[in-house]
């Protein structure tokens, strides 16, 4: 059985469709990433499976309970970081802390722990006595999400979590939610920074106009999608320019760049090629699409189509 | 109703204003002893059903009910501040209902309330108050009082809140509406020898019916049509309620 198991899910605003039945399944223990573009739907899919709103047609099962029926059973063992900061102003880090340990009602000599262990975690004890209005965007990031591992939960709804963090709290973040992963923590995650999906994600949905355009593991989206994108060979030496007459090449002295959708083929051809004439080759250079790439040009085929 | 009682809780840590509360729970006394006894100077007595009780007696328990009232404004400004911090979203994200949130607004205006009332009444025994015996018969007018009129004006203040898309707009209403019920009530002057039309204005405002019930219960002064005011205070308190929670668990988020 899966954590989250989501069937035909459909959200209409008047005529105007946010998403359009949309299914997919995610196990337990993993980490669901989940990416788009601004307006994709992805905040609209949180708040449907975090039961906030109701869809206009489908229907998920979360943890097993459905989500139609079992709000109370579901929102009691999920936790929820919100794109948007939600802070009461005029309290301190600390009793923030405190008082959402309080809403989850997570007895106190257990809060304290929690509370003493979120502190140390995510750079909060030095501000600790701050005003929350006082905090920076990434500090108030920071201890919006601290606050959520003060209870227990068996799935973790992060919306974009890491906005506004610098790049060490985004990484200590990150880190944090492998280790609470590997402790059989389930995460649906939304993202705009695709080297956080591929560091962090078991599988990624991606998203685009309320439809999911794929579903697949990172490294499996670099196999379907990321055909070589460019080769350098360097030479060992300056040579003829017109041995390797072909479209899609660059040429620079004695470096040779192949920037092409079929490189592949073409450096086969290549390689023949310099060989034929007795050039030879002193290193060769492979550069794969990074993610986002991978993400971009898959949105941009599917806007292409739409289009 | 655990969580409910989590949720007052939060309403006084986090989301009411502490001046306000200051403010609140102090400003009928300023009231009661500026203009009770400045009034009194030129307002002799008044009639209440076959008693008459002096005047600054009089506007003190007037002043319970209107403490009410004003101490409504909280549950409104409280959807406010959740709703522009993003904490109305979080909670409803938590395991608490809709319902829970509406009934933890209420409840915390009827602790205000009674509160509020509760210090208006000790702090006036000695002076105002003068002679009258609290019984279980006026506390329980008085809790009736307080509790029907938390809920009657709390749930008008929730559905201002819901209803105005700015808080400026909200406050501005709210605060013309709830003088034009205070002094359009029998909080300050008695019904009995006002012009009929006021007359008549005064016994369609639930604020009197809120501060009749309460003078009821402190001077013993029980008269027929007041179980009426009672029944149509209550009916009216369930519908707003009503009304106040059906708007808030449509509310779009």
């Amino acid at each position: 059985m899966s954590c989250i198991s989501v069937n035909a899910l459909s959200k209409s605003y008047g005529s105007f469709k946010v998403l359009d039945s949309i299914s997919f399944d995610v196990d337990y223990g993993k980490v669901f990433g989940f990416l788009g573009p601004n307006g994709a739907g992805k905040t609209t899919t949180i708040k449907i499976l975090t039961t906030l709103i109701k869809p206009t047609e489908g229907n998920a099962k979360i943890l097993g309970y459905d989500l139609l029926k079992d709000e109370q059973k579901i929102r009691s063992r999920i936790g929820i970081v919100q794109q948007k900061i939600s802070l009461e102003n005029n309290l301190s880090v600390l009793k923030s802390l405190e008082l959402y340990g309080m809403l989850w009602n997570v007895q106190k000599r257990i809060r304290e722990e929690k509370i003493e262990e979120v502190l140390d975690v995510f750079g909060l004890r030095e501000i600790k006595n701050s005003k929350t209005e006082e905090l920076s965007i990434g500090q108030r990031r920071r201890l919006q999400v601290a606050r959520e591992f003060i209870h227990d939960m068996d799935l973790l709804f992060l919306d974009e979590p890491t906005v506004g963090m610098d790049p060490n709290a985004r990484r200590i973040l990150l880190d944090y939610i492998k280790k609470k992963v590997s402790d059989g923590l389930t995460v649906f995650f939304t993202t705009h920074i695709m080297e956080e999906a591929e560091y962090l994600c078991d599988e990624i949905a991606i998203i685009n106009k309320g439809r999911i355009v794929t579903i697949d593991s990172p490294q499996s989206l670099r196999k379907r999608y990321g055909s070589i994108k460019m080769v350098e060979l360097r030479l060992k030496e300056p040579f003829d320019r017109n041995v390797l007459n072909y479209d899609g090449i660059e040429i620079d002295n004695n470096i040779v760049r192949i920037v092409s959708d079929n490189a592949e083929e073409m450096l086969a051809e290549i390689v023949r090629r310099l060989h034929d004439n007795g050039i030879y080759i002193e290193s060769l250079h492979v550069d794969s699409p990074t993610l986002e790439e991978i993400f971009l040009s898959i949105i941009d085929e599917r806007y292409e189509k739409g289009n | 109703m655990k969580k409910v009682i989590r949720l007052v809780k939060r309403n006084f840590i986090a989301t009411i204003d502490t001046a306000f509360l200051i403010w609140q729970i102090f400003f009928p006394l300023l009231y009661l002893f500026i203009a009770g006894y400045a009034y009194a100077s030129i307002i002799e007595g008044v009639e209440l059903a076959d008693k008459k009780i002096e005047y600054p007696a009089f506007i003190a328990s007037g002043i319970i009910g209107l403490n009410i009232m004003n101490s409504s404004v909280t549950a409104g400004s409280m959807i406010w501040n959740d709703k522009r911090t993003g904490m109305f979203e979080q909670i409803l994200m938590l395991p608490f209902t809709r319902m829970d949130y509406v009934m933890s607004n209420i409840i915390t205006i009827i602790i205000i309330g009674i509160i509020s009332a509760g210090i208006v009444i000790f702090a006036s025994i000695p002076t105002v108050f003068n002679g009258i015996e609290i019984s279980l018969s006026s506390i329980q007018f008085l809790l009736l009082a307080i509790l029907l009129g938390s809920i009657f004006f709390g749930s008008i203040a929730i559905i201002a809140s819901i209803k105005f898309k700015s808080n400026e707009g909200f406050q501005t209403m709210l605060n013309t509406t709830f003088i034009f019920f205070a002094f359009v009530s029998t909080t300050f002057y008695p019904a009995e020898g006002a012009p009929e039309p006021l007359s008549i204005a005064f016994h369609i405002n639930p604020l009197t019916y809120v501060v009749n019930i309460i003078r009821a219960g402190l001077f013993n002064s029980i008269y027929d049509f007041l179980y009426i005011e009672i029944i149509i205070l209550t009916i009216i308190s369930i519908i707003t309620f009503t009304v106040a929670t059906r708007l808030l668990v449509r509310l779009n988020v």
